[in-house]
């Protein structure tokens, strides 16, 4: 099943990659559509996002670390919750992967993008009221990055790598850390109100205008 | 503000296509038949021809591309000509002389001993006449001197007209020629032949022969201050001559030879070769480690001088040098055996091969110009792009709007962070990583000690070679090996330089390079090797 061991995880086949990625689908899919009692006011939304996240993850394939794929999932598990946020990263990672190409690591980035959504559901970026917070997005630019780069980089570890090598892995790659945390406060400061009236499209609209008189920033 | 964001972002966005797109090619292949000799580009068309192996009904042609879009603009098809149409395409520009006036002509000498004139507009016939022939006809470089096109012959030399192809000169000199190309000097026509004599033909006719040893001249000798220069194929290899004297012996199957300013190019089987001619004579300044034994091309590149030798090998590709030393590989997909010097235009350059492949490369004419004002033009904007973003944040610091504030202050803060990261992160590794040294593994090849090895880690299977052609960087071993190892590259020139996006389609994460154990601070096309260097790619 897996073909090899190497110092980058193992090499997984291309039968059992592509089993792996229909099992993945399956799993995002059934976590989207999974009735909840919420009105769905989400569906269109989200497949949009998705669609824009893994565009412009492909489009900026060149700039390493920069891309909006880490603040939406922030976003998205914050508005809609953890289980609609790991179909997020799912589904993302799936599409832009499908171009980028897929692999062992494909499964530790939607873990990565994954657990950041699942930790916004809790640690919310949004107020009671559904309303985005600007200051707390941008925390959410910070506290994302090691959540996300710790898991992501559990895809190198096999037998034989010591945790020296491995803490000195994760060392070698804080300044690309700060590159992904530099991103992020960018796509939230110029893009963040943007992407919320994107989750925001399919509600009712006196519920957006009460929205957005109370924005923190707007454009 | 949003659109100002929008905009900010497309232009980001928008880099990497611009450059791409500043690199284009075309390729036309040839069904039947080699490129043995240079494509020619004139103005905006290329001219290119072909010869051998053609099977059935197919025959040797020349063809007229245009330069840009690589639409054919028309085909002369021989149907008498033999194998081994080896004669180099001549283009004689329009004008006029003692015996008439012509248009602009490709002039064309066949393995059948005929020598034809073509419209280069269309192609079509103007003139033609017929040379010797003893079972070959022409195979040698011929020349436009005045009003006459001097063709070496299968058995002497002969001239025509340009503009009526009348006869002019038939000199026979009683010794049969192989891509015996002639040269003019003061007294006359000068060439060689298969039995090692150099004839001198003087413009009335006369004839005077010298034996300069056992061996074949096969190229138009060089016309140096200190007399002639020939380069002798010998049983045992190869020998150069200056005026009449043995000057050095050297590899196999040597190269056409060609002189600029106070230097000659030579190359062999085993060797490209630079002779530096001073005031009292000329003698091997350099040589370098190569295979090349067809057209040897020189190409100026601003105040650098450029020599391309075709590698005769497997691998194929164009070795490059510049006065003494070599200095990078071009290599395409398509690479195979070859002899055919490129062609060069103005931001143009044509290359063939063995295969019959056309290939026309613009504005990447020069690569590392080319490259380098891209990279201008960017870190220009770049640079451009965070001052400005620089005095915004100060603005809107002074004046205390912090919603503002974040926005510039990120997009600042962003771009700073792209222009330094990459080379900090080289930095921090070689700090942090521990000094490796690439492990010899026994299971390679005897053979492949003291030479340059490649292990390519391609979905978890090794992929390894050894004992090619010592290269100068990683990406010229690189290419070698994947031509000889069959893998599939994709390079693209993105933002932070030449980046190797893919071997046999596999992007994953993307691909790093160890160079003898550790890893470089430097890309791949700037990371020079020593010639035992054990080089490892694998994905990232």
């Amino acid at each position: 099943m897996l073909s090899a061991i190497g110092t980058h995880g193992p090499t997984v086949s291309p039968t059992t990659m592509m089993v792996l990625n229909v099992i993945l689908f399956i799993i995002g899919v059934w976590l989207l559509i999974k009735p909840q009692d919420r009105k769905q006011t989400w569906l269109w939304a989200l497949l949009l996002l998705t669609g824009l996240a893994s565009a412009s993850r492909i489009a900026m394939g060149f700039i390493p670390n920069v891309m909006p794929v880490t603040i939406l999932a922030v976003m998205v598990g914050s508005k809609f919750g953890a289980q609609r946020g790991f179909a997020f990263a799912i589904l993302v990672t799936l599409a832009s992967n499908a171009v980028l190409g897929h692999g062992w690591w494909s499964l530790f980035q939607i873990l990565g993008w994954g657990s950041v959504a699942i930790l916004a559901s809790m640690v919310k970026v949004h107020d009671e009221e559904g309303i985005l917070s600007m200051s707390q997005l941008a925390f959410a630019s910070l506290w994302s990055v090691p959540v996300f780069s710790i898991i992501v980089s559990l895809s190198i570890i096999d037998a034989g790598m010591s945790p020296i090598e491995f803490g000195l892995y994760l060392v070698n790659g804080l300044l690309y850390d700060l590159l992904h945390f530099l991103g992020n406060l960018f796509f939230a400061m110029w893009f963040g109100q943007w992407f919320e009236r994107l989750l925001n499209m399919n509600q009712p609209h006196h519920q957006i205008v009460q929205q957005e008189n109370g924005h923190v920033s707007t454009f | 503000m949003m659109r100002v964001a929008t905009l900010f972002l497309a232009l980001v966005l928008f880099l990497p296509l611009a450059q791409a797109a500043s690199e284009s090619s075309w390729t036309h292949e040839f069904e039947d038949g080699y490129i043995t000799t240079k494509p020619l580009v004139i103005e905006d068309s290329v001219f290119v021809r072909t010869s051998g192996f053609w099977t059935g009904d197919a025959r040797p042609v020349i063809a007229a591309f245009d330069v840009q879009s690589g639409d054919e603009h028309w085909r002369f098809t021989s149907q008498t000509s033999l194998q081994h149409d080896m004669a180099p395409l001549l283009y004689a520009e329009q004008g006029s002389g003692g015996c008439g006036s012509w248009q602009d002509l490709l002039i064309v000498g066949w393995a059948d001993g005929k020598v034809t004139a073509h419209s280069t507009e269309d192609g079509s016939l103007v003139w033609e006449n017929q040379t010797e022939i003893d079972q070959i006809g022409i195979t040698g470089s011929m020349l436009i001197e005045d009003d006459q096109v001097i063709v070496p012959t299968r058995t002497g030399l002969s001239s025509f007209c340009l503009a009526d192809g009348e006869e002019i000169l038939n000199v026979d000199v009683g010794f049969i020629g192989w891509r015996n190309g002639v040269t003019a000097i003061e007294e006359g026509f000068v060439f060689g032949d298969e039995s090692g004599n150099l004839h001198t033909v003087l413009r009335n006719g006369s004839v005077f022969s010298t034996h300069l040893g056992e061996g074949k001249i096969r190229h138009a000798p060089l016309d140096t201050r200190h007399g002639l220069f020939v380069h002798l194929q010998t049983e045992e290899g190869s020998t150069l001559f200056l005026n009449g004297s043995v000057l050095a012996s050297v590899g196999q199957s040597p190269a056409i030879p060609l002189m600029h300013e106070n230097r000659i190019y030579a190359a062999t089987s085993d060797e490209w070769i630079s002779i530096l001619c001073d005031e009292d004579t000329c003698s091997i300044e350099a040589t370098e480690p190569f295979h090349s034994n067809g057209e040897l091309a020189l190409r100026i590149v601003g105040t650098e001088i450029e020599v391309w030798a075709h590698s005769n090998t497997v691998s194929g590709g164009w070795g490059i040098f510049n006065q003494t030393a070599f200095v990078r590989m071009e290599n395409f997909s398509f690479n195979t055996y070859g002899t055919a010097a490129p062609g060069f235009g103005p931001g143009v350059i044509a290359y063939g091969n063995d295969a019959g492949v056309l290939k026309v490369t613009f504005e990447s004419s020069e690569p590392l110009g080319e490259e380098k004002t891209s990279v201008n033009i960017l870190g220009g904007i770049h640079y451009a792009a965070v001052i400005s973003l620089f005095l915004f944040t100060c603005y809107s610091l002074a004046h205390r709007d912090i919603k503002q504030l974040t926005k510039v202050g990120s997009a600042f803060l962003l771009l700073i962070a792209i222009a330094v990261v990459p080379e900090l992160s080289l930095k921090l590794a070689e700090q942090t990583s521990p000094n490796g040294e690439a492990e010899w593994n026994p299971s390679w090849p005897d053979e492949w000690l003291g030479t340059q090895v490649i292990v390519f880690e391609i979905d978890g299977v090794e992929h390894t070679i050894g004992g090619l052609e010592p290269q100068q960087t990683v990406y010229d071993l690189t290419m070698i090996a994947c031509d000889e190892l069959g893998i599939e590259t994709e390079i693209e020139q993105q933002y932070f330089g030449a980046y190797l996006v893919s071997f046999n389609g596999s992007v994953g994460d993307g691909w790093e390079f160890s160079l003898d154990g550790s890893r470089s601070q430097v890309g791949m096309t700037e990371a020079q090797l020593n010639d035992t260097s054990i080089v490892e790619w694998r994905p990232a």
